[in-house]
């Protein structure tokens, strides 16, 4: 394709088209379609491209776009959609359903602020409202980024180690509406590196079944251990994903964390999505500058990458994490996970809050939150860096 | 790496442009990255875009807070403000008509100036009041930062754009002027935004929002007031939207006190007056004007007179005559508190109104009650006092202002025969002085006195009465239901017809044929002699009009009015000449600036000084009104009124579902719809008087299209 010059949602609703196109010679592709600022533009996206084999249903809400998905992937299909903060609110009970239902679907949460009060910028409360719901979670920083990751989750999702849906999540309007060079996948390479679309318990005339009726509890709890394993097996299923993907396109897609100059740093700062860009700046400059520091991006938050985390963060004596969603009552969502990753070390672990409804985190107040955990002794609860917009 | 910071409004494609700059170095092989500050997504909200130019990956992903460079897209945002943050030697790009070397506000930087809102005008890109700026700034913007314009062409075309848009760019290429300010450039500090927040739970629920949405509005609605059509026309000056505004909500005494400003006669006018108001009504184009006069009748009749107000002053003023005109002048000069004398040369007050015209019509109690008002105020009436001249040379000497305002003294006559003159048949008619069981009328003339001798004929026992006129009906001066009302009693109307001699029991007459428009417009009559006819005459009376008597003159304490000087033929017009007379006397014995406190400054009913601007039907939204059919009130059936002189009309039950018809033309009477269909609740009213707050007005005009009576209209700002 080439590089090009485009926006986030262009790049997503492209990939996703292209991906659900590569489905033509199996069962089609189908996704349910409701718009909510800043996702619209997918929306368009994928009602204006012409499916040889696949359908963009039109719907009255996010719940039943979530519905159509759904129906479509258990009767085979690849299917997708996408939406944002009070959209997934209201998608949340078919959410969790297409998780326990074990269906491949790939959805792009745009990172939106839920309200009230009202707000559109980006805040990733939305889709982390949703870590439970069974699905993979990816947190994407760049145009380039998103649009492999996508390609990646698909693949991912359909695998018969995994069988789970995939949550691809950019955020809204710093990514979603900023144009930036980005590398599109061509459709030829795309159905070369997306098998068909196999669910091996779709449901099937000659198969009558009913799917995810009354159980006993221990039946559930099966289900419940069988997702778990099943999130166990990622990590070996993303590797082999992202090696034939470099394979395919010539280019080593990120993995489920991205570590930078952590080797021998004292101080390692952890941070997601675009705030994790901006950061990769401010980090560089004080390397520059002689300071022991490293960032960890966490790409993957679901399955939560505990070991690649450890390994990273090494012999860190401090280590920061940035959270642009909150918690309320605990603190940061990524630091407490962090948290319970790093539940037997001595490490100082501070958590700040930041960017917090659609904030803009300057490199000013990156370097800012560097300095005061450069500071600290001990750590506290976690501290609010508010930002002026 | 290269920063840049665009300020722009909504409409004018600046996130495109920031993506088109974007695309420019990308063309070249640059990483590049673009983006806007999305929230404000609507027409005319500032917004602002970024830019980020590099030769790596770009990785940052927050707002641009010291750019390198800034575009202006809109000239209204050319300030202070764009500089925040601005580093030092970088390019201010601005869209602006002035040459670049006039903004010697910003020392000690480099300004590119492009007329890009002229040149999108002229390429018919956008709008007139809305265009889109975008493609023209690319083109400014492109030269200014060394691209060659078929660069831009390229760009442009694999975008999709065609045409105008790479013609606006070319002329902006061309044509973007550059120059370097002198002086050291000042310490930009970057914007911040430092406003306090505030929390959910926070005391005063409802307080104004943080942002403030009134930034984001192209134009904004205004209060304005018209002058209501029938305010325009009134002879008698009357406030009429405001009598008919108090009448609506029943307070009728309010109603009557608007209307004694200008007028002692209310009830008179609500009889008599030809009602020009009505016929300009603005509801004639929606269904039937609204029954005004019928409503002044109503008010006079049924509110509650109000004690006369007497303020003192030294000066005396003599009025000559007791007609409309005489009585206006009294009463306003009283209400001023001048002694006022009034000389009357016959037995009774009222002049025209009272000898003139016949009590089916105005009944004696209605004029003595307001004629009553007018001495209640202190006038001193002398009647069986008439004025010569040499009379009013005394006068003069012993009043510090004389009004003189006798009339129409002299009837117009036409060599006929044996005939009396209309306004002294009627004059006997009132003293009761005739007889004419049996015999046949004919009155000649087309105006109210005609018709007011013919009926008042019929009613005396005529067997028959005839009028001639000279044109049409259409073209007859008489109220228009009058002659209606006197052909439903039996009247004969003999249309282009001229006596031409009496010959015994009966009248020759001759035809006429309408010839060439005379200067007022209408068709000249011309007699064809060989149309004779005759018609039984046992009296004929003419009513071909009055002419004032000249004889008497006065120098310059003397002010005429009145139809002795003005000849406009209604009650109204006299009641008006009076009040300026008035006006002009008080102005001189109280050495005021002539026209100071001129009656022509009409006051509407809430206290807003009227504009000039006559109320159309197109000011109006007629959709928001509802159909309702004219209250006409009601009248004698004519069997019943053929043989006395009770009054015909008796008027309505209730005025105020009449009143209520009123669009209030121009006028606002707080209606509420604008605060009501307000969707954002900054439309608030204290009293009579709405406020708009304009820090959260967005400007979307609902409140205009929902105001029914052009009051509140959108403004560009």
């Amino acid at each position: 394709m080439g590089r090009t010059l485009c926006t986030g949602n262009y790049a997503a609703g492209h990939t996703l088209a292209v991906a659900g196109e590569a489905n033509r010679a199996a069962r089609g592709c189908c996704g349910g379609a409701y718009p909510i600022t800043p996702q619209t533009e997918i929306i368009e996206y994928l009602r204006g491209f012409n499916f040889r084999k696949g359908r963009i249903v039109p719907v009255e809400s996010e719940h039943s776009a979530m519905g159509v998905c759904i129906g479509a992937s258990l009767s085979g299909a690849r299917a997708f959609t996408a939406s944002s903060s009070n959209g997934l609110a209201y998608m949340t009970e078919n959410v969790f359903a297409a998780g326990y239902y074990r269906l491949p679907i790939v959805m792009i949460a745009v990172n939106r602020t839920l309200g009230p009060p009202w707000n559109i910028w980006v805040d990733q409360g939305d889709s982390l409202a949703l870590r439970d719901a069974a699905w993979l979670q990816f947190y994407c920083h760049s145009h380039q980024d998103l649009v492999d990751t996508i390609a990646i989750a698909f693949r991912v999702a359909e695998d018969a180690r995994v069988m789970l849906p995939v949550m691809v999540a950019m955020d809204g309007f710093v990514t979603s509406h900023t144009e930036m060079v980005v590398e599109l996948l061509d459709q030829e390479r795309v159905d070369r590196y997306l098998p068909p679309c196999e669910v091996p318990h779709r449901v099937q005339h000659s198969r009558p079944a009913t799917i995810g009726n009354l159980t006993w509890p221990r039946e559930t709890e099966r289900h419940r251990r069988d997702i778990q394993e099943a999130m166990e097996r990622v990590p070996a299923v993303l590797d082999e994903a992202i090696g034939e993907f470099e394979s395919m396109f010539g280019r080593r897609a990120d993995g489920a964390i991205v570590a930078e100059q952590t080797e021998d740093a004292e101080t390692i700062l952890i941070a997601s999505s675009t705030m994790a860009a901006t950061l990769r700046g401010v980090v560089r400059a004080r390397r520059l500058r002689g300071e022991r520091i490293g960032m960890i991006r966490i790409k993957q938050f679901r399955p939560f990458p505990r070991s690649e985390l450890l390994r990273a963060i090494g012999g860190a004596r401090r280590v920061g994490v940035l959270d642009r969603n909150h918690s309320p009552g605990s603190g940061g969502i990524f630091w407490n996970e962090v948290a319970a990753t790093l539940h037997s070390s001595d490490i100082l672990l501070q958590d700040y809050i930041a960017g917090i409804g659609g904030g803009d985190v300057t490199p000013e107040i990156l370097d800012s939150i560097i300095d005061d955990l450069a500071s600290r002794t001990a750590a506290v609860d976690p501290l609010w860096q508010e930002v002026a917009v | 790496m290269i920063e840049m910071t665009l300020y722009g409004r909504g409409g004018q494609g600046g996130v495109t442009l920031a993506k088109l700059i974007a695309m420019a170095w990308f063309s070249r092989g640059k990483q590049a990255q673009a983006f806007g500050v999305y929230a404000a997504e609507r027409s005319g909200a500032p917004i602002q875009a970024y830019v980020r130019v590099d030769d790596d990956e770009i990785t940052n992903h927050n707002q641009i807070r010291e750019p390198d460079h800034v575009i202006v897209l809109d000239t209204t945002l050319i300030g202070e403000a764009i500089l925040a943050g601005a580093k030092a030697g970088g390019w201010i790009i601005l869209n602006t008509p002035k040459p670049p070397s006039s903004f010697s506000a910003f020392r000690g930087r480099r300004i590119a100036a492009v007329d890009a809102t002229s040149i999108a005008i002229r390429h018919g890109l956008g709008t007139r009041t809305t265009p889109i700026v975008n493609t023209a700034m690319l083109g400014a913007i492109a030269r200014t930062f060394g691209f060659s314009f078929d660069e831009v062409r390229a760009l442009l075309e694999d975008r999709g754009y065609r045409g105008n848009n790479i013609d606006a760019a070319k002329e902006a290429f061309d044509s973007v002027a550059a120059a370097r300010i002198d002086g050291e450039p000042a310490a930009a500090e970057p914007a911040r935004n430092a406003a306090p927040t505030t929390g959910l739970l926070d005391p005063g629920i409802g307080r104004r929002p943080a942002i403030r949405t009134g930034s984001w509005a192209t134009r904004r609605p205004e209060r304005r007031t018209l002058t209501p059509p029938c305010n325009a026309v009134c002879p008698a000056g009357n406030d009429v939207q405001a009598f008919i505004a108090a009448a609506a909500h029943g307070d009728y005494d309010r109603a009557l006190a608007v209307l004694l400003e200008t007028s002692p006669f209310p009830g008179v006018c609500g009889r008599v007056c030809p009602a020009p108001c009505m016929g300009s009504c603005n509801r004639h184009a929606f269904d039937e004007g609204v029954n005004v006069r019928e409503i002044e009748r109503f008010v006079a009749d049924n509110a509650r007179w109000p004690d006369p107000v007497l303020p003192w002053r030294r000066e005396r003023v003599a009025v000559v005559g007791s007609g409309p005109a005489g009585m206006s002048a009294a009463y306003h000069l009283a209400r001023s508190g001048y002694h006022v004398s009034l000389f009357e040369g016959s037995d009774e007050l009222g002049g025209v109104l009272r000898n003139g015209i016949p009590g089916y019509r105005l009944p004696k109690e209605a004029l003595d009650r307001e004629i009553g008002f007018v001495l209640m105020h202190g006038v001193n009436a002398y009647v069986d006092s008439f004025v010569s001249a040499s009379a009013l040379e005394e006068i003069e000497k012993r009043y510090d202002a004389v009004f003189v305002a006798t009339g129409l003294q002299r009837s117009r006559s036409l060599p006929v025969g044996p005939a009396m003159q209309g306004i002294a048949f009627l004059d006997r008619v009132h003293r009761q002085d005739v007889v004419l069981k049996g015999q046949h009328i004919v009155v000649a003339g087309g105006g109210n006195t005609a018709i007011d001798a013919a009926r008042s004929a019929l009613r005396l026992g005529a067997s028959s009465v005839r009028i001639l006129y000279r044109r049409r009906r259409a073209e007859m001066p008489a109220i228009d239901e009058e002659i209606s009302a006197a052909l439903a009693e039996g009247v004969v109307l003999e249309e282009l017809a001229l006596p031409e001699r009496i010959d015994g029991d009966h009248l020759n007459c001759v035809r006429v044929i309408l010839g060439e428009p005379d200067e007022s417009g209408r068709r000249t009559p011309i007699a064809d002699p060989s149309t004779r006819f005759a018609v039984d005459c046992d009296q004929l009376i003419l009513a071909l009009g009055q002419e004032p008597d000249r004889s008497i003159a006065g120098n310059t304490n003397v002010y005429f009015g009145g139809d002795f000087a003005t000849n406009e033929g209604t009650v109204a017009a006299a009641i008006t000449s009076g009040r300026k007379a008035a006006e002009h006397i008080r102005a001189r014995l109280s050495a005021l600036p002539a026209g100071g406190e001129s009656a022509e400054e009409r006051v509407s009913g809430n206290g807003a000084t009227i504009a000039t601007t006559i109320a159309t039907t197109g000011d109006l939204h007629l959709n928001l009104f509802q159909h309702a059919p004219r209250h006409r009130g009601s009248a004698l059936p004519p069997q019943d009124r053929r043989h006395n002189f009770l009054e015909v009309h008796t008027g309505l039950a209730d005025a105020s579902l009449e009143a209520q018809r009123c669009f209030s033309c121009g006028v606002c009477n707080t209606c509420d719809r604008c605060r009501d269909h307000c969707p954002d609740g900054i439309l608030t009213r204290a009293g009579n008087d709405y406020r708009f707050d304009y820090d959260y007005c967005k400007g979307c005009g609902v409140c205009a299209s929902e105001c029914p009576r052009g009051v509140v209209v959108m403004a560009e700002i």
